[in-house]
């Protein structure tokens, strides 16, 4: 309890000494450094798919320096054929639609047209009004506006837009538009940079990357048919019925970079509070009629997730959660915006998808929502801190091995499918590549989500956990509602690991003396590399480690090489063969350095763990190690605690001395299976 | 009238009785398939065999451990899967050996030896890979639009249905295409039958047109009975299949492996054999129901044929009023007296 307090109390201390007036919703003092204020009145038209709206937004010059130029995202745009969104998902593959084909259809075409801007004291702007393309000059992306003003706003001052716009939404292609009659309202307004590190950062919307924008209030009016049940970022503060048959409902939101909507005739409702340190938590999921199961799966995974985070990180501080289900083959399935995620499920679900998604998406409140890093450039803290945090988390709620599938007969857990997408793409781009300059879309799903998943995993296990639970912890509590950088994540992490004592020791030989010495026959073999120092893990923290697996592409593979247990004196022939020279050589098969631990087991039931470090002087790529025993090796294994997943082959890390042909006759025999049947199926063209 | 033979029964009585024919389909569909795995096998053993992550397949069955070692596998030798397929086209070129011998087997009540259906097997070779050919040709001919068109009714069923609603939208249009299917095969599982039959005949016959109607009108006469048998069998296959597969994946995590292969095993061994019950009711079918072959113009090159001319009567012999001496002098002996 001490604990949540504790929290709670850091939580609002960073923005109590700049306290304003507020609806307060989620504190009585602000949250986050609120920089924008939006204010949008929107209406929709459901039969064309379209939204006109007028948007008046404020930006607060908090610079420090003069600013003469806004840029605008207008991420509809993108769906067009010409656009850099989808030039890339053509040709190297989009993570959701791939638009792999030579055609493009009118129904995909997406647009946001500014029909006019003008700024109190500055005049009417849209002449001033211009595309950009910063990051490819593709004179035919529009999905970046910039204006230019006639006169700098001075830093301190503050700035107000009125924008007249007009939506057309595209039959999905990527996580907003509409899918039959349901539509989702994702990145549909005009929306400012973020002036970040001395220059404004507002990237072009490309097939691989998300989204980055400043902490700010929203207040957002929609108007659709009355038989349309809406779900929206932020809490509803009004509900107006119109005359021509439509229905004005308002919504407000602060502390939030975003503001998203869905809509559709087919929701139900299904609701529950979750009891926050903070106070109450409004949870609601609007889901398909055709999901009847949907509801409660949503509900009851939200409601464990809210709670391992709280206990792990620290509280929720909204008020309202809102899970939309969307329709199947929209696209829009499992993404975030604040305080509003969409799910992903379908009518027949056997496995734990539909929970996974959940979690992951609620995971991107504190990933993201609160801890705004920017996707653009740094895609691996949101998203692969987030897939590390899911791992453990439904674990946590779900089984260790069975989080992904449970079945009396076959299990999948969440680690083994982050593997799985880690062993697509394991060395392709460094985690740390700005999302669209990664080889391909594989490329990019496989690293940033699986491998950096993985990589904090291996972390975790060289840290320990608790050590490394304090370290996020201490991440989300000293960064929500900033945008902190890729180095103040690794430097957070050597903080926190050195004030455990982690990176300042050698990492501790535990080898027993009787491995070092046969007391029994005297025999010394210390010249047999018996003792070693660990060169790696020093001063330098963890940067060698962060070097390969943050900001390189090396590749961990280590393997047992060979174990053989021969007698000592192979010379003798009345000598029975009971003192054995036992010998166990493994190798570095890969160019990640990284320390690892092996164990050996004998015949008489010792067990002796090695370490080895090819590092430094000792930058080896194998290893023997002798032992002079009365016992032969039955088996050895690197990494006998399963604490480095980023090795890409875990088979090879283990010897047994007598070989278990179960697997292998297993798959075989699946495989025949397969073969066979398909044969006789061939058969049925005779 | 005479009552019609039991499609079901007399069929499975006639499988039953030339067991050889699906005994050696079996036998080659096992030993093929073996065969091709081995290669797999040995690659698997070297990754699996000594390797402790290997014992999250050994008494449990994790699915992430498989997809690692497909990977591993894939990464140290890519070909290996499309090498065990190769398996397939072997398997399709002895069936097609297989089956006309089946056939003829089945309708001459000769004994299904291996070597007596690959000899008929090679002797109707071309036959067969003809009357393939028609049927594939056919096969997209009919179901080509009605594919295309269920995919349009998809498209329209995707952009209106959600969830189960979806389903069962897409639901009749499935079950349309597969009863379209079924017939199909059907017919052409009588036209090989026909084929069969024809060839047997005296004089033999080779054309496969000449099967092409009879088999039409055979099917014609009693569809429903035809049909009904037909896709009872192919349910009932494919519901031994499902069966057995449920069971089989309920020991996959089990530390044994015969469990899985036996079970397995079994539902192939059951598929199979309901489809040479179909082929034996199929045969039941058309020897119940004889069809006059219809007259066909003469062969192309054939020189038309023209009854040769009746020749004149002989002259009577003359009447002699007793054997002429100098012809007969035949005296047989005496029979022995019978006891």
């Amino acid at each position: 309890m001490l604990r949540v307090l504790f929290a709670a109390a850091l939580l609002i201390a960073p923005a109590a000494a700049t306290a304003q007036p507020s609806i307060a919703t989620n504190s009585p003092v602000p949250l986050s450094t609120r920089v924008v204020d939006y204010n949008i009145d929107a209406k929709v038209d459901v039969s064309r798919k379209t939204l006109d709206a007028t948007e008046s937004l404020t930006y607060r010059n908090l610079t420090g320096q003069p600013l003469t130029s806004f840029p605008f995202h207008l991420y509809l745009n993108a769906f067009q054929p010409d656009s850099t969104f989808t030039s890339e998902t053509h040709f190297s593959g989009g993570i959701r639609d791939s638009e792999s084909e030579d055609t493009y259809p009118d129904r995909k075409r997406g647009s946001i047209v500014i029909s006019h801007l003008e700024a109190d004291g500055f005049g009417d702007l849209t002449p001033a009004l211009h595309f950009a393309s910063p990051d490819d000059n593709n004179p035919a992306d529009r999905t970046v506006a910039v204006v230019d003003l006639a006169h700098p706003l001075a830093p301190g001052d503050s700035i107000t837009f009125h924008i007249r716009f007009h939506d057309q939404f595209p039959e999905s292609v990527a996580r907003n538009g509409y899918k039959r009659d349901f539509l989702m309202g994702g990145q549909w307004f005009p929306k400012l940079g973020v002036f970040w590190h001395g220059a404004w950062n507002c990237h072009q919307y490309h097939a691989t990357t998300e989204f980055f924008s400043d902490f700010g209030t929203f207040h957002v009016a929609l108007t659709l048919p009355r038989n349309y049940i809406v779900g929206a970022s932020g809490v509803p503060n009004s509900d107006h019925l119109n005359p021509d048959g439509t229905r004005t409902r308002s919504f407000y939101a602060e502390d939030v970079h975003d503001f998203a909507w869905a809509a559709s005739p087919h929701f139900t409702l299904t609701t529950d509070t979750f009891a926050s340190s903070l106070g109450p938590v409004q949870v609601r999921v609007l889901a398909l009629a055709a999901h009847p199961r949907a509801g409660p799966r949503y509900l009851s995974i939200l409601l464990g997730a809210m709670r391992q985070f709280e206990d792990r990180f620290g509280p929720y501080p909204y008020k309202v959660l809102t899970l939309i289900d969307p329709e199947p083959d929209s696209e829009m399935e499992g993404m975030e915006y604040p305080t509003l995620i969409t799910g992903g499920t379908a009518w027949f679900e056997p496995t734990y998808l539909t929970e996974l998604t959940a979690e992951h998406e609620f995971g991107h409140q504190y990933w993201y929502g609160m801890v705004a890093t920017n996707e653009f450039e740094d895609a691996w803290l949101d998203e692969g801190i987030n897939s590390y945090t899911e791992v453990n988390v439904a674990a946590a709620l779900l089984g260790r091995d069975t989080s992904a599938l449970s079945l009396p007969w076959l299990n999948l857990s969440d680690l083994g499918l982050q593997y799985a997408a880690y062993l697509s793409a394991p060395n392709s781009d460094p985690v740390t590549r700005h999302a669209w300059q990664f080889r391909n879309s594989a490329s990019y799903g496989g690293i940033t989500y699986g491998k950096s998943a993985l990589l904090l995993k291996t972390l975790e296990g060289l840290l320990g956990k608790d050590t490394m639970n304090e370290a996020m912890r201490t991440w989300f509590q000293r960064t929500r509602f900033t945008h902190p950088t890729t180095e103040d994540f690794l430097n957070t992490i050597e903080e926190v690991a050195t004030r455990h004592g982690r990176t300042t020791g050698k990492i501790s030989n535990s080898r027993p003396l009787d491995a070092c010495f046969d007391k029994k026959h005297g025999i010394g073999i210390d010249s047999l590399h018996c003792t070693q120092n660990i060169p790696w893990n020093t001063d330098s923290g963890f940067r060698p480690f962060f070097q390969q697996a943050v900001y390189g592409t090396a590749t961990l593979d280590y393997s047992v090489d060979s174990i053989i247990s021969t007698p000592v004196q192979w010379w003798n022939p009345d000598d029975p063969g009971k003192h054995l020279r036992d010998t166990v050589t493994i190798r570095r098969l890969g160019d990640f350095l990284l320390p690892v631990t092996l164990e050996v087991r004998f015949s008489d039931g010792t067990r002796i763990r090695e370490q080895w470090a090819p590092t430094g002087d000792d930058n080896d790529r194998w290893k023997t190690f002798t032992y002079l025993r009365d016992a032969r090796i039955l088996s050895a294994e690197i990494d006998p605690d399963h604490n480095l997943p980023l090795d890409v082959d875990t088979f090879n890390n283990s010897r047994n001395e007598a070989p278990h042909r179960i697997p292998a006759l297993k798959l075989t025999t699946l495989w025949l299976t397969a073969t066979q049947l398909a044969s006789q199926l061939a058969g049925w063209l005779i | 009238m005479k009552n019609p033979r039991s499609l079901l029964l007399e069929g499975l009585s006639l499988t039953l009785r030339h067991p050889a024919a699906f005994l050696w389909t079996y036998a080659f569909n096992l030993g093929i398939a073996l065969l091709f795995s081995l290669r797999l096998h040995s690659q698997l053993a070297a990754l699996l065999n000594h390797s402790i992550a290997a014992e999250r397949l050994n008494s449990a069955f994790d699915l992430g451990t498989l997809i690692a070692a497909t990977n591993r596998l894939h990464h140290g030798s890519p070909t290996t899967g499309s090498a065990s397929y190769l398996g397939l086209p072997l398997y399709f070129l002895v069936y097609f050996l297989l089956v006309p011998g089946t056939l003829s087997a089945y309708q001459s009540a000769t004994p299904a030896r291996l070597s007596t259906l690959i000899s008929t097997g090679i002797d109707f070779f071309w036959r067969f890979v003809r009357i393939t050919l028609i049927t594939l040709l056919v096969s997209a001919a009919i179901l080509g639009p009605l594919l295309y068109f269920q995919s349009l009714w998809s498209d329209h069923v995707a952009d209106t249905y959600t969830g189960l609603s979806s389903f069962l939208h897409l639901l009749p249009g499935i079950l349309l295409l597969a009863l379209i299917a079924a017939l199909l095969r059907l017919y052409f599982d009588l036209v090989e039958v026909c084929t069969i039959q024809q060839a047997n005949q005296t004089p033999p016959d080779r054309r496969i047109r000449r099967a092409l109607l009879p088999a039409l009108r055979t099917l014609a006469h009693n569809l429903p009975r035809a049909l009904g048998a037909f896709l009872l069998l192919t349910l009932l296959g494919l519901l031994a299949l499902f069966l057995t597969a449920r069971i089989a994946a309920h020991t996959l995590a089990q530390p044994h492996v015969w469990p899985l292969f036996l079970l397995a095993q079994a539902g192939l061994f059951l598929l199979l054999f309901t489809r040479f019950w179909q082929r034996a009711a199929e045969t039941i079918f058309v020897l119940d129901n004889p069809t006059t072959a219809p007259t066909f113009p003469p062969l192309r090159g054939t020189r038309p044929h023209t009854p040769d001319p009746q020749p004149d009567p002989e002259p009577a012999p003359p009447s002699l009023s007793e054997p002429d001496p100098g012809v007969f002098h035949h005296d047989p002996a005496p029979l022995p007296p019978r006891r």
